[in-house]
C-alpha cells in the first residue's frame, strides 16, 4: 500500500512538472496567435489596417499580466475543467474541440495500436520459442516492413487501394455523403469501412516492432535456468511458453504497450494527415500553425493525462506480475 | 546466503556472464546480407557526394525519367534525383548516427544506473525520464528551432534525441529492476563486490541485447523521425535527406504523376538501411550470448534424460 | 505462486479475447466495405466543394466572426454590392440598387432592394442594413474593417450612412464587405462577438442543412429574391489535409470544385472527360526586401541598385517553367494587374516585367553603384559580400523551388542568395519586425480594383514601422518617401478617378525606380471543376466571378450561377 501510495505522489508531482512545461513552451513560440489569424484573413479578403486591434480585442491577447499571474490563472482554470478558447475555431472552446476530435484518434488510433500489440506479441512469443522456424524467419522481412516510413508506406497503400483499385475509400473518418453521426448502423459501418485501411497501415508498420522485441526477450528468457528445471520437471512445454517463459519476456513488451497506448494520441498526427482523418492529430498541427496556445494546451493535457496515466497503470501492473520489482533492499 | 552459492544454476550463469565471449561472430547469412546491404549505403552517402553534381542544379528538363544523364530522372524542377539521393543518404546517416549515441548514453545512465541503485536517485531519474517522456516533441522541434535561424540537420538530430531517449530509458529501467533482485546479484552484493562492477559485470551484459536493440531502433527512430518532421514539414527543409526528398516528391505529386523514380528511391533505401540494421541486431544478440544461439529448442530436445533417470533423480531430492 | 498463475491466465484470456475481437473487426470491415458508398439515385443536384479547409471543422456561421465558416459571407449572408475580383467592372448591386456619395465623401446614401426576404420569411429593409453598421459601428471587436460611421434608415429603401471624416476610400468595405443581418434577429443576440449563429438566417441563395465537425451541407433557400435562382439544390463542403488528398478526391469525383496547386495537372486531368481546370492569375509573387537602412534595415538589399539589380537578373520565363507550372502571369513592376487594370498603368513603359534574365543589364547596374566581382564571383563593397538571405515557408514547394532556380541565376551577375525556410508562423513574424533581408511573399487582391488599397497597404511610410516593431501585415518592406505619401494623400480626398490617375502616374514612376518589393510574376489561380453534376462554372472567356473556392462572395455569385448538369 505504501508503495502504491509512493507512486501516486511521484505521478502527482510528474504530472505538476508536465503542466508547467505545458504552459510555457507554447509561449516560447514565435509570432502570435493575432498576425496569423490577420494574415489569414487576408488570404480571404481584403483585411484593413485597424482589423488587427479588432481581433485582439476579440481574442482577448493583449493581456498585460504578468506571465507568473498568467500561470495561477491557468493551473487555476485548469482544475475547473476550463481549457479555455481557441484561437483557431474562434468561438469555439478548447473542450469542444477535443471532444469532436478525441473519439477519432482513440478509436483509430487506440484500437490499431492494441490490434498491432496483440498479433505482434503472440507472434513474436511463438518465433522466440521455435527460434528457427518460418515465423522466426519471417522476423526479417516483418522488421523491413516496420522499417518503412509509416507516411510512404501508407501513401504507397492509399495510391494503390484507394485510387487504383478503389477498394477503400481514400479520405475522411466516415462517409459524410451519406450518413450524419449518430449510433445508427450505416454510420458505424461507414467508420469502420473508413477506418480499416489507416489501421491497416499501422498494424503493418508496427506489428514488427512488438514481434521483435518479444521474440528477443523471449529467447533471452529462454535460457533462464527456471526454465530448464520446468523442462526437466517434464511440464507441457505449452504451459513453459506461456506461464513460465512468455510471463516473463512479456514485461518489457508491456512497459512498451504502456508508452505507445500513451503516445497514441501525439503519434495520430502523420496518419491523419495522409488520411485526412478528423482527429486530434490534425487538430494539434491546426493549433501549432496558428499559434493558438490554448488548444495546444489543452491538447498537451490529453497527452499528459493518457501517457502518465498509462504509465501509472504500468507501474501498478508490473508490481502484481512480478513482485520483485516492488521489493526494495 | 550458503544456499545461494550452493546453487549451480546461479553460479553458472555469474561466471558465464561475467566472461561473455567477445570473438567476432560466425558470418551467418542474416548477419552478411545485413552487414552488406548497410555497409552499401553507408558507403553510399560517404562516397557519393564526391561523384554526383549539384543537388540543387535547376535545368528546364523537368520530371524526366530515368535516362542517360540522370541515373534516377529529375524532380519537377529538373534536379538531378541520384545526386540528391546521395547527399540525402549522408544527412539521414548524420542524423541516425547522432541520435544512436545521445540515446545510447542518456537511456543507459537514465535507465540503468537510476534502477539499479534505487532510492531517491532512482525516483528522481525515474521522474525526469517521465516528464521528459510526456513533453510533445512536435511542439519542442518549432520551438528550438525558432531559435535556431537556420534549421540543421543536427539540430533536428538533437531535438529527435531529446524527444526520444526516454522511452528507451523507462524499458531499461523496467529490465534492470526485474534483474537487480536476481539472487546472484543479492549474492554478489552480499559477497562484498562493488556497486559499479556488480552493475557492469552482474547486471549489464544481461541488458546488451536490451541495450543493442535499443541503438538500433534509436538510430531506425531517428530516420524515421527525421522523415515524418520532414513529410509534415517540419524538418531541416534546407538540407537533403530521405525524408526531405520525399516531402518534395510528395508535394509535387509524384506518385500520381508516374515520377516513382523520385519518390519510391528514399523511402526503400530508409527500409532496406532499417531492414539491414535489424539483421545485423539479430547477430549481435547471438555474439553476446552464445549459449543462447546453441539453446535452440531443437538442441535442448536431445537434453531430454530418460524416465528412469528422472525417477532416479526425484528419488535423491527427496 | 498460484496467484500469479492464475493472473497470467487471466491476461492470456484477455489476449486472446483481444485477438479475436480484432479478426471480428478487421473481417467486419472488409464485409461492411462493398455496400456503402455510391449511389447518387436521387434527383435533386448536389455540389461538393472544397475551400481549403483542413482538419477538423467548427460550426460559426456568425458574419461579424474572423473565423466564420468561408461560405457565410457570400453564400448564407450577402453584401449591398458584389465587387467582381476577376474583371475591370463596376460593383454588381445585390442588396441595394445604387448608391451616391455627398461632395465631402462623408455621407453616403444608399437605396435598397425591394422584395427580398430573410429565409425565414421575414422582409429585407433599411432598417437592417442601418442596424448591421451600427452594431459594426458601436462593436469594435467587430469592426474589422475600421469603419467609423452612423447608419440611419430614412425610409424602408433608404440608408444614410455618416461619416467623422472624408471617408471615399471606405466605400468598397462597406458596400461589398460587410454581410447585412437581420435585424429581428440580431437586437436579441447577448453577445454578436462569441455568437456562434449555428441557424443562420440571411439573404444568401443558400441555408445551413446539416453541420458536422467533417462536413457541412447547405440547401437552396427557395426564398431567394433573384428569379430562377440558385439552379442547384445542396451544396456541400468538406475538409481534406492536403494537395494529394484533394487530388485523390477529385479524380475519384468525391470534389465538384476546388482551388489547389497541382503539379502536372494537365496530365492528372487528361484522361477525365468531365474534369476541367481555370486560370485565373491574381496574386503577385514578389520578394519582399526590407529596404529602409534608417529603419534599421541591414544588409545589401539597402542599396536600390541591388534590388534593380535582382529585377533585371531573374529568368522569370525558366522560372514559370520550374516553379509555376507554366501557369504564371507576367506581372507589373507597378504591382498592379496589367490585364484586369491596364486603365491604372499610366506609364505604358512599366507595364510589365522583363520576361527573360538582362544579365548586361543587371551588371551595369550594380558596377555603376560600385559592387565589382569578387575572387568567389560574388561581388563585393567596401568588403561587404553581395550576400543575401532570402525565407519563405516550408510548406510551399513552389516557393521553394524559386528560391533554388533564382539562386542559380543571380550568381551569373554575381549575387549570392542563401534560401531558408521556415515555419509559417515564424516567417510571418519575420516579415512583420522586420527581422529578414529577402522574403517571398504575394501581393494579396484588395477590395477593389483601384490601386490606392496596394499603394496605400505596401507604400505609405504611416503603414510601417522600425525594424523590431511589427507592421501588421502593410508596409513590411520598411518603405518611406514623401513623394507617395503626398500622392496618396491627395487620391484618398477624391473619388475623381482621372485626379487619381495622375497621382498614381508619381507613385508609380518612384516604386519602380526604388522597387522595394520585387515582382517575379502572378501566380496562377488554379481552379478544377468536375461538370459530371453542374455546368456553367466561370471560365477565362466568361469570368463573370473569381473562380477561387476561397474567396468569399465570389462563391455566392458562382454558387448561385451554376447550373445541373443534363
Amino acid at each position: 500500500m505504501k508503495y502504491i501510495l509512493q507512486k501516486l505522489g511521484f505521478y502527482l508531482v510528474a504530472f505538476w512538472a508536465a503542466l508547467t512545461v505545458n504552459f510555457f513552451l507554447p509561449r516560447l513560440l514565435p509570432g502570435n496567435p493575432v498576425d496569423i489569424m490577420l494574415s489569414r484573413l487576408a488570404q480571404r479578403g481584403p483585411v484593413s489596417p485597424e482589423a488587427r486591434e479588432a481581433v485582439e480585442l476579440m481574442l482577448g491577447t493583449n493581456t498585460d499580466a504578468p506571465l507568473v499571474v498568467q500561470y495561477w490563472q491557468y493551473l487555476g482554470k485548469l482544475f475547473s475543467f476550463d481549457l479555455g478558447t481557441s484561437v483557431a475555431y474562434f468561438p469555439a472552446s478548447v473542450t469542444d474541440i477535443i471532444g469532436q476530435t478525441l473519439p477519432w484518434t482513440i478509436g483509430l488510433i487506440g484500437i490499431a495500436t492494441v490490434i498491432s500489440f496483440v498479433i505482434g506479441v503472440t507472434l513474436g512469443t511463438l518465433a522466440g520459442w521455435k527460434r528457427g522456424s518460418w515465423l522466426d524467419n519471417l522476423i526479417p522481412v516483418t522488421t523491413m516492413l516496420q522499417s518503412v516510413p509509416y507516411f510512404w508506406l501508407a501513401l504507397i497503400l492509399l495510391f494503390v487501394l484507394g485510387g487504383m483499385w478503389q477498394i477503400f475509400p481514400i479520405n475522411g473518418g466516415d462517409n459524410v455523403y451519406e450518413t450524419n453521426p449518430g449510433w445508427g448502423w450505416d454510420f458505424i459501418g461507414s467508420v469502420i469501412y473508413y477506418g480499416t485501411l489507416p489501421a491497416l497501415t499501422i498494424v503493418i508498420s508496427s506489428v514488427g516492432g512488438w514481434m521483435l522485441g518479444m521474440r528477443n526477450m523471449m529467447v533471452s528468457t529462454l535460457s533462464d535456468d527456471y526454465i530448464l528445471t520446468a523442462e526437466a520437471k517434464g511440464l507441457r512445454p505449452m504451459r513453459i511458453m506461456t506461464t513460465y517463459a512468455a510471463r516473463n519476456a512479456v514485461l518489457p513488451s508491456v512497459a512498451g504497450f504502456a508508452i505507445s497506448l500513451g503516445f497514441v494520441v501525439a503519434g495520430s498526427i502523420v496518419t491523419e494527415a495522409v488520411f485526412s482523418y478528423p482527429g486530434i492529430g490534425s487538430a494539434l498541427l491546426n493549433a501549432v500553425g496558428n499559434n493558438d496556445y490554448s488548444l495546444m494546451q489543452g491538447l498537451f493535457l490529453v497527452i499528459t493525462l493518457s501517457v502518465l496515466g498509462a504509465n501509472l497503470l504500468v507501474d501498478l501492473l508490473y508490481s502484481f506480475i512480478d513482485p520483485r520489482t516492488r521489493a526494495r533492499s | 546466503m550458503t544456499a545461494t552459492t550452493q546453487d549451480p544454476g546461479v553460479a553458472a550463469a555469474s561466471a558465464r556472464s561475467s566472461r561473455p565471449k567477445r570473438a567476432l561472430p560466425p558470418l551467418t547469412p542474416k548477419l552478411l546480407i545485413g552487414l552488406v546491404i548497410a555497409g552499401s549505403i553507408i558507403l553510399f552517402g560517404i562516397l557519393g557526394p564526391f561523384f554526383v553534381g549539384d543537388p540543387r542544379a535547376v535545368n528546364n528538363v523537368g520530371l524526366a525519367g530515368p535516362a542517360e544523364g540522370y541515373l534516377l530522372g529529375t524532380t519537377q524542377t529538373g534536379q538531378d534525383v541520384f545526386a540528391q539521393l546521395a547527399y540525402a543518404t549522408r544527412g539521414s546517416l548524420t542524423v541516425g548516427l547522432i541520435v544512436g549515441v545521445l540515446t545510447l548514453f542518456l537511456s543507459a545512465f537514465f535507465g540503468i544506473v537510476g534502477a539499479y541503485f534505487g532510492g531517491w536517485l532512482d525516483e528522481s531519474f525515474s521522474l525526469f525520464s517521465n516528464v521528459m517522456l510526456v513533453i510533445p516533441g512536435l511542439p519542442l522541434v518549432i520551438i528550438i528551432s525558432s531559435y535556431v535561424p537556420e534549421k540543421s540537420l543536427l539540430l533536428v538530430a538533437v531535438v529527435l534525441s531529446i524527444t526520444g531517449w526516454a522511452g528507451s530509458a523507462r524499458v531499461l529501467r523496467g529490465f534492470t529492476l526485474s534483474v537487480r533482485n536476481r539472487d546472484y546479484v543479492a549474492a554478489a552484493r552480499v559477497s562484498g563486490e562493488r556497486p559499479l562492477r556488480i552493475l557492469g559485470v552482474e547486471i549489464l551484459p544481461n541488458l546488451v541485447p536490451l541495450l543493442a536493440s535499443q541503438v538500433v531502433f534509436a538510430v531506425i527512430f531517428a530516420i524515421l523521425g527525421e522523415a515524418g518532421l520532414s513529410f509534415l514539414g517540419l524538418g531541416a527543409a534546407d538540407s537533403f535527406t530521405w525524408g526531405t526528398m520525399l516531402y518534395f516528391a510528395q508535394n509535387g505529386l509524384a506518385l500520381r504523376l508516374g515520377a516513382w523514380w523520385w519518390f519510391v528511391p528514399p523511402g526503400l533505401l530508409i527500409a532496406l538501411f532499417g531492414a539491414a540494421l535489424a539483421l545485423i541486431n539479430f547477430s549481435i544478440d547471438e555474439i553476446i550470448n552464445p549459449r543462447l544461439r546453441s539453446q535452440t529448442r531443437a538442441s535442448r530436445k536431445t537434453w531430454k534424460i530418460s524416465k528412469s533417470e528422472l525417477h532416479a533423480a526425484k528419488e535423491s531430492v527427496l | 505462486m498460484s496467484s500469479m498463475s492464475s493472473g497470467s491466465k487471466r491476461l492470456g484470456l484477455a489476449a486472446a479475447a483481444m485477438l479475436s475481437i480484432a479478426t471480428l473487426t478487421l473481417t467486419g470491415c472488409a464485409g461492411g466495405g462493398g455496400a456503402s458508398n455510391e449511389g447518387d439515385g436521387s434527383e435533386s443536384t448536389s455540389v461538393t466543394v472544397f475551400n481549403g479547409a483542413t482538419g477538423t471543422i467548427a460550426e460559426n456561421f456568425n458574419p461579424f466572426s474572423s473565423t466564420a465558416l468561408q461560405p457565410t459571407l457570400g453564400v448564407i449572408f450577402e453584401s449591398l454590392f458584389w465587387y467582381n475580383a476577376a474583371s475591370d467592372e463596376p460593383p454588381t448591386p445585390l442588396l441595394a440598387e445604387s448608391f451616391e456619395w455627398n461632395e465631402g465623401g462623408t455621407e453616403l446614401t444608399i437605396t435598397t432592394r425591394e422584395g427580398v426576404q430573410w429565409s425565414d420569411g421575414e422582409p429585407f429593409t433599411a432598417n437592417d442594413v442601418a442596424f448591421t453598421f451600427n452594431l459594426v459601428n458601436e462593436t469594435p471587436e467587430l469592426n474589422t474593417t475600421g469603419l467609423a460611421a452612423t447608419a440611419e434608415a430614412t425610409d424602408d429603401t433608404t440608408v444614410v450612412l455618416t461619416f467623422e471624416e472624408n471617408s471615399f476610400m471606405q466605400e468598397p468595405s462597406v458596400l461589398g464587405n460587410r454581410g447585412i443581418v437581420p435585424e429581428h434577429i440580431w437586437q436579441d443576440v447577448a453577445d454578436p462577438i462569441t455568437e456562434i449563429n449555428s441557424n443562420p438566417v440571411g439573404t444568401g441563395p443558400f441555408k445551413v442543412s446539416t453541420f458536422s465537425a467533417q462536413s457541412y451541407l447547405l440547401e437552396k433557400n427557395d426564398l431567394y429574391w433573384e428569379e430562377g435562382k440558385p439552379a442547384i439544390d445542396e451544396v456541400r463542403y468538406i475538409s481534406l489535409d492536403s494537395a494529394d488528398a484533394a487530388t485523390g478526391a477529385l479524380l475519384a469525383g468525391d470534389v465538384d470544385w476546388m482551388s489547389s496547386f497541382l503539379p502536372g495537372l494537365e496530365q492528372i486531368l487528361a484522361d477525365n472527360e468531365t474534369l476541367s481546370y481555370v486560370n485565373t492569375p491574381a496574386l503577385t509573387a514578389s520578394i519582399f526586401t526590407c529596404s529602409n537602412e534608417e529603419l534599421g534595415c541591414e544588409g545589401p538589399q539597402t542599396d536600390p541598385a541591388v534590388r534593380q539589380a535582382i529585377y533585371q537578373g531573374i529568368d522569370r520565363e525558366q522560372l514559370n517553367a520550374l516553379a509555376g507550372g507554366g501557369f504564371a502571369g507576367t506581372a507589373s513592376p507597378t504591382l498592379v494587374l496589367p490585364e484586369r487594370d491596364s486603365e491604372w498603368i499610366v506609364d505604358p513603359e512599366n507595364s510589365e516585367t522583363p520576361t527573360n534574365a538582362n544579365v548586361e543589364e543587371a551588371s551595369r547596374i550594380l558596377e555603376e553603384a560600385g559592387w565589382v566581382e569578387g575572387s568567389d564571383g560574388i561581388r563585393e563593397k567596401d568588403g561587404e559580400r553581395l550576400s543575401l538571405g532570402i525565407q519563405t515557408v516550408t510548406g510551399y514547394s513552389d516557393f521553394i523551388s524559386l528560391n533554388d532556380a533564382m539562386s542559380q541565376q543571380l550568381r551569373e551577375v554575381g549575387i549570392e542568395l542563401n534560401p531558408t525556410a521556415i515555419t509559417y508562423n515564424e516567417w510571418i513574424n519575420n516579415l512583420n519586425i522586420g527581422q529578414f533581408q529577402l522574403t517571398l511573399e504575394s501581393i494579396g487582391l484588395q477590395p477593389s480594383n483601384n490601386p490606392y488599397y496596394s499603394y496605400e497597404k505596401w507604400y505609405n511610410s504611416e503603414n510601417t514601422t522600425p525594424v523590431g516593431e511589427s507592421a501588421l501585415n502593410n508596409n513590411t518592406g520598411r518603405y518611406s518617401n514623401p513623394v507617395v505619401d503626398e500622392a496618396l494623400a491627395v487620391a484618398r480626398a477624391t473619388n475623381d478617378e482621372d485626379v487619381q490617375k495622375e497621382q498614381y502616374g508619381i507613385i508609380q514612376d518612384e516604386i519602380v525606380e526604388d522597387m522595394p518589393y520585387i515582382p517575379i510574376y502572378i501566380n496562377s489561380l488554379l481552379t478544377e471543376f468536375n461538370t459530371a453534376r453542374a455546368t456553367g462554372w466561370p471560365t477565362n472567356e466568361d469570368p463573370y466571378a473569381l473562380a477561387a473556392t476561397w474567396k468569399s462572395w465570389d462563391n455566392g455569385i458562382v454558387l448561385k450561377n451554376i447550373t445541373p448538369a443534363e
